[in-house]
Order: C-alpha cells, then structure tokens, then sequence
C-alpha cells in the first residue's frame, strides 16, 4: 500500500511583501494636528487639582509665574503640600484664629516662611507677592475671602484667580 | 550614412509608490512628544491685562478719586447694582430668575451704567459669604467687558489727545468686602 503524500500549500520561495503605511500616515497626521492645536504656549504649567472644579470664565489671559494655592472641599494645598483641611466647606476651628476667624494660622505660616526663605525671597513673584488661586466652583465664598484676607496679610496682595476656558 | 534616432519610450502610465516610512518615522517620534506637552485643560487667570489706554485712564481715576462709585452687592436674594454719585446712592436691584442669577439682565444694566459713567473703570464687588465661587466669577465676567463687539465706550488718550474707544466696562474689579469681619 502506498502512503498518500501530504498536500502541501504552494509557497512562493523569495517572495516580499509591501506593508501599506498610508493609512496610518493618514492616522499620525491628524494626530499630530490635533496635538499642535492643543499644545500650551503658556508659560507656566497648572496641574489641575483631584477632585477640584474650577469655575469657567471667557477671561484669556494666561497664567504667570506665582505661588501656586488650590482650595478644594477637602484641603487647602501650597502645590502639593496640604497646608489645612476643609471639612463641610470651612475650615477646622483649630486652624483659624480666634480673635479673628478670617485668618488662617497655618497658612499665614508658610507664606510668611516662603517670603522669608533666602532661596525663595529674590524671586520677582515673591517679591511682588503674586499668587494663582485654584478653588472650587462650589465653595462659597466666605471660604476664599479667608484665603485671600490671610495671604494678602501675609504680604501676597495680588491674588490672580485660575478659571477654565469658556463661557 | 544613415542615422537612426532611437526613440525613448517613457511610460506615462507607470506607477511607483512613494516611500513613507521616513515620514511615519518622524510622526512616531513627534506624536508621544506633543502627547507629553499638550494641554487638554486650559487653564487662564481673571486678571486685567488691558490696553495701555485703558491702564492709564485707571491710573488717573486712582490718582484723582472721582465722587463717582460703583459697586455691586451679591446676595442670595439677587444682585443689587449701588451706584453712588456725590453721596447719594442709587440702588438697582436684578432680582432671581427662576432660582438663578440673571446674568444677561445684569449686564445690560452695567452697559447702561458705564454709559452714564464712562470715565469708571473700577467696581467694587460685594459677595455675600454665602454665595459660591462659580457665581462670584460669572458677575465678574459680566461686568468686565461688553459681550456685543459693536457696544464701545470713549477713552480718553492723552498721547492722542482725543477720544478713542474700548470695550473694557469695569475691568478693575475689587473685592470690597474682603478685611469685613
């Protein structure tokens, strides 16, 4: 009896084959597109705070170099330090003053420490007192005036709001 | 003798393929780059970065304080718009709209504010503590310049020594209230 050969699928020997790249060029070109119209020519870069909603303003003018607050319904940070909690929209009473429930204690502190310290107090926005304020949309306002009533005592006046693009 | 010219035959209908792979290369590298960089939220700050015009006529107002002041009281209840001229005040009062601020009324009434006064720029914001951030900024936006482009107000420029115009309302904005107790 005579064993069947296998059937064997015609194979073409030194054959190449051509990848088709023009669709993905395609891809890459709308990529990169839409990336050239979203890349900041800011300045100074704001990392948008967790679980911070900032309110929208058709204001357009771009952020400049200052010490960077953010205030949202959990905690009042210097960039990425926790400075004071926020519990049910206010802060704890620990952390105010007691003659004067406008100023918070701890805040005072590290703006006056920031305005101070040798590295730090040669640079024009210390100098100038500038701050970029990220609060939340939804805290009420007596909240920030704290913020803003200690800062401005501890020597930062200008206090510049950071909103989101839009109306 | 007899030339013979040969004739080159150029195929017009041939087709080649144009190389992109350098080109991808280039988008591979530039794309994780841009990807890094780019700002998905933007981000500004309410500041007055004004005309230069504008700037001085400010300056002038600080430097000789009209008997003029404008100012707006936020309160739960609505927006009052106190404008107090030679210590006599004048209140107008833009009461809620189903449940919410009625920005658009509002800055109807400044345009006609800053038309009667044209030579303030500065207002002085009264937030009730108890008002939320968000709607603090929205009166902001409202009276710091007029919406309809075709609505400008005369500036007067010293270098010029005329008239000009702009559409910056109140772009001073002062927390008035904010050392109250």
């Amino acid at each position: 009896m005579s064993r069947r050969r296998r059937f064997e699928l015609p194979t073409k020997k030194n054959s190449t084959f051509t990848l088709n790249i023009t669709s993905m060029t395609d891809m890459f070109t709308i990529m990169l597109v839409f990336l050239l119209q979203t890349y900041s020519t800011s300045e100074v870069q704001i990392i948008p705070e967790n679980g911070l909603r900032l309110p929208q303003s058709a204001s357009m003018v771009n952020p400049t170099e200052a010490i960077k607050l953010s205030l949202s319904k959990e905690a009042l940070k210097i960039d990425q330090t926790k400075i004071a909690d926020v519990k049910n929209a206010d802060f704890l009473p620990q952390d105010l003053e007691d003659k004067d429930t406008n100023f918070i204690k701890p805040l005072f502190q590290e703006l006056d420490r920031l305005a101070k310290s040798e590295s730090e107090k040669d640079k024009a926005f210390i100098k100038e007192g500038r701050i970029l304020l990220q609060a939340d949309r939804e805290l009420p306002y007596a909240t920030l005036r704290k913020v803003m009533y200690t800062a401005s005592m501890a020597g930062f006046p200008q206090l510049k709001l950071v909103t989101l693009v839009g109306e | 003798m007899s030339r013979r010219i040969r004739k080159i035959k150029i195929d017009h209908n041939g087709e080649f393929e144009l190389d992109l792979a350098p080109l991808l290369a280039v988008m591979v590298k530039l794309v994780p780059v841009l990807l890094v960089s780019s700002a998905f939220v933007q981000m500004m700050v309410i500041e007055s970065e004004l005309p230069q015009v504008v700037n001085e006529a400010i300056q002038r107002q600080e430097q000789q304080p009209t008997p003029t002041n404008i100012s707006i009281e936020v309160e739960t209840t609505g927006i009052n718009i106190v404008v107090t001229v030679k210590g006599q005040d004048k209140v107008e009062t833009i009461p809620l709209k189903n449940g919410a601020y009625d920005y658009d009324m509002l800055h109807t009434k400044l345009v006609a504010v800053k038309k009667a006064h044209p030579d303030i720029f500065k207002l002085e914001l009264h937030p009730d503590g108890k008002v939320p951030y968000d709607e603090v900024v929205k009166v902001m936006d409202a009276a710091r310049q007029a919406r309809d482009t075709n609505v400008k107000f005369p500036v007067f420029d010293t270098k010029q020594g005329k008239n000009v115009e702009t559409h910056y309302m109140f772009p001073e904005i002062v927390f008035a209230n904010m050392m109250e107790g």
